[in-house]
């Protein structure tokens, strides 16, 4: 009804100065769209690093044997850990779902003339338990495979598709550095890992295949491993399984009790937590820094409001003199303002969302997730600001006398 | 007689001009009737303006009293005053005071935006007080795309649109030339026989013959009061 027709006044009032209004708009457009970004990398973010964490297969450690410390000097060789430990660690920890070992190279793998470089990785079946990772088709290695070292291997899903295409993986025979492997698995894709690397691209082989035919045998520490990675029951303490590791470890390597552990324990989940929550503190700050120049933008719109108001004092003393009452004026320029940081605002909200949507398909800039609720937030959030700073001038047209108004030059 | 539409007792108007104290209107009285044409003439300054302005509750009196249909207008507030301009009174100034870029229709349509009027009354209202004034082949022309005597012909319709019992016009034919000023005269001729009260002011004699009644002002008092009781038709001055 009669809002119907504030709004025709308001938008032809706007259209009068397009130009105006618009860069008037500029102010409230950049700001709402700053807002809604900024949230959106920060949720994209948080999202991330669940999916990171998730990937990861939840409340995992990476044990890895570091520099052996003697009175305060590095000395130069490496403590290894090794599948004993794993063992160990699995057996006596409690809450210790499983430990898996892992020894790792880089190496070619040659099927027909296509080749592809890789990590070969040498593991055994416990390690997909840790990596709460399912094999997709084919099967794990079988007890028989991993005593013996067998030629076998599971792939990722990455290598099947760079080897094998269309065509069927499993049985096939590939060629690792000097040796021929079949392949008895595919593991489920499991996409990329926190330093956006493909966790896909990667052959599995028996641990012992690995280290008889690419690593070699460590001849002091003959089943050393690279690492073991070591996951929890969910909801178990993981402060308490890191202290009852450590201390496990110690007493295996005898460790005396002021010495330095030689063995290093990282709980994974948390380390990309506490980076995440970094990060979230720069979003929040730079979301604020964004409001800011939302409220920069309010103060525009109350600039131009007045002198809108000024410019039409006439418009307003022959309002008056047809029956206007101060209320009705208010209201028409309380419309305006709000018109004009309601249609910022909503320009502003479809810049954040081609930007979101550029940014996470033409990969500018890191993936954003926008939420609903911060867009009407923004949008509720830039109406306000249309009443806040458009109440001034407003109220300062409603106050006027007819006579005055008429008679402004 | 019945009790008057208008009465003006003692009226003054002072405006304070920094130290000094201008005497726009020092004490008016005044009676005008229902159905009455009135011209108000007088010398620049003589405070015609002033005194339309009261009567038309754009502006208060200093001291003294004006009474519209037996109401007190001192005593009323904004609002009130408000709905008085809106329902009692059409004004017709010298520049038109059209809304620019705005249509005939809507132009028209602006005191009913403020009254108790329906909205689907809005539009056939408005038409026909254009057709009243022979605007009816000219409904979306803006304001630029008319004639000074078509502006104050809207300006008219739109005075009339909420059914005023007067119509306060200061020079509406100020701005126009001899011809088009006659056809607004006849208009306003033709207004006043359907009943309209009508007060206007001009500084033409000739203007001021069409009326039936003749106030003249000097320096802010009322000097002469003249009936006049065979005002000349302007539609005649318009056949020739
Ligand atoms: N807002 C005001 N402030 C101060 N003085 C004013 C104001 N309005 C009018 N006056 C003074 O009041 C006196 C009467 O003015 P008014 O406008 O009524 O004259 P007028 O008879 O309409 O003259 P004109 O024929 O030139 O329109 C003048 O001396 C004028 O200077
Ligand atoms: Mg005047």
């Amino acid at each position: 009804m009669k809002l119907f027709i504030l709004l025709k006044t308001a938008t032809t009032a706007l259209r009068v100065n397009l130009l105006r209004s618009f860069l008037t708009m500029l102010g409230i457009i950049i700001g709402v769209a700053a807002v809604i970004i900024m949230v959106a990398m920060g949720a994209g973010a948080q999202q991330k690093v669940d999916e990171q964490i998730k990937s990861l297969g939840g409340n995992v450690f990476f044990v890895t044997g570091s520099f052996r410390a003697s009175g305060g000097a590095r000395a130069s060789s490496v403590v290894k850990i090794n599948e004993d430990d794993a063992n160990l660690i699995e057996k006596q920890v409690p809450g210790v779902e499983s430990a898996a070992p892992y020894l790792s190279a880089n190496g070619q793998v040659i099927y027909g003339n296509l080749n592809w470089s890789t990590e070969i990785s040498g593991i055994d079946n416990r390690y997909f338990v840790v990596r709460d990772w399912p094999i997709a088709t084919g099967r794990e290695f079988s007890t028989q495979e991993i005593n013996s070292g067998a030629k076998v291997a599971i792939i990722g899903e990455r290598i099947r598709q760079e080897l094998f295409g269309v065509s069927e993986a499993l049985g096939q025979t590939i060629r690792v550095k000097n040796f021929n492997v079949t392949v008895v698995g595919v593991l489920a894709a499991k996409g990329q890992d926190a330093r956006g690397e493909d966790q896909d691209d990667v052959l599995f082989l028996p641990i012992k295949t690995v280290r008889n035919k690419i690593t070699g045998i460590d001849s002091t520490n003959p089943k050393s491993v690279r690492f073991i990675q070591v996951s929890a029951y969910d909801g178990e303490d993981m402060d308490y399984i890191e202290t009852e590791m450590t201390r496990l470890l110690r007493q295996r390597m005898r460790i005396p009790v002021n010495g330095d552990d030689m063995f290093r324990i990282r709980n994974v989940s948390e380390m990309i937590a506490t980076r995440a929550e970094t990060m979230q503190v720069f979003n929040t700050l730079l979301a604020w820094v964004a409001s800011v120049s939302l409220v920069v933008g309010g103060i525009g719109i109350m600039n131009i409001m007045l002198v809108s108001v000024t410019e039409r004092t006439r418009e307003i003393g022959l309002r008056m003199a047809v029956g206007a009452k101060p209320a009705d004026i208010l209201t028409q320029f309380l419309i305006e303002s709000i018109v004009l940081c309601g249609l910022g605002g909503a320009i502003g909200v479809v810049i954040a969302y081609l930007f979101v949507f550029l940014g996470n398909n033409y990969g500018i800039g890191a993936g954003g997730v926008i939420d609903s609720d911060v867009v009407l937030l923004s949008l509720g959030f830039s109406a306000f600001i249309g009443v806040f700073f458009g109440y001034y001038p407003a109220l300062k047209a409603s106050r006027l006398e007819p006579i005055d108004a008429l008679r402004y030059e | 007689m019945s009790a008057a539409l208008i009465k003006v007792s003692q009226a003054k108007k002072v405006y304070q001009m920094g130290e000094e104290r201008v005497f726009a209107l020092k004490g008016v009285d005044l009676e005008i009737q229902q159905g009455e044409f009135v011209a108000i003439m007088g010398s620049s300054g003589s405070g015609k303006s002033t005194m339309m302005n009261l009567l038309g509750c754009l502006d208060i009196a200093s001291e003294g009293s004006i009474a519209l249909d037996g109401i007190e207008l001192a005593n009323l507030t904004k609002n009130e005053l408000a709905t008085i301009r809106n329902q009692r009174i059409g004004f017709v100034f010298q520049q038109f005071n059209l809304l620019p870029r705005t249509t005939a229709l809507d132009n028209v349509t602006l005191p009913l935006l403020y009254s108790q009027v329906p909205e689907s009354h809005w539009s056939a209202r408005a038409k026909q007080c254009l057709e009243k004034v022979g605007l009816g082949n000219r409904l979306y022309h803006h304001p630029s795309q008319l004639s000074g005597g078509q502006q104050q012909r809207v300006a008219i319709a739109r005075a009339l649109v909420n059914e005023p019992v007067m119509i306060l016009a200061d020079e509406p034919t100020g701005a126009l030339d001899t011809q088009t000023g006659l056809e607004v005269m006849a208009l306003f001729q033709q207004l006043n026989q359907q009943g309209k009260t009508i007060i206007l002011v001009t500084h033409e004699p000739d203007i001021a013959e069409f009326a039936s009644r003749k106030l003249t002002f000097r320096d802010g008092a009322l000097i002469a009061d003249e009936r006049n009781p065979q005002p000349r038709l302007a539609s005649d001055g318009l056949g020739q």
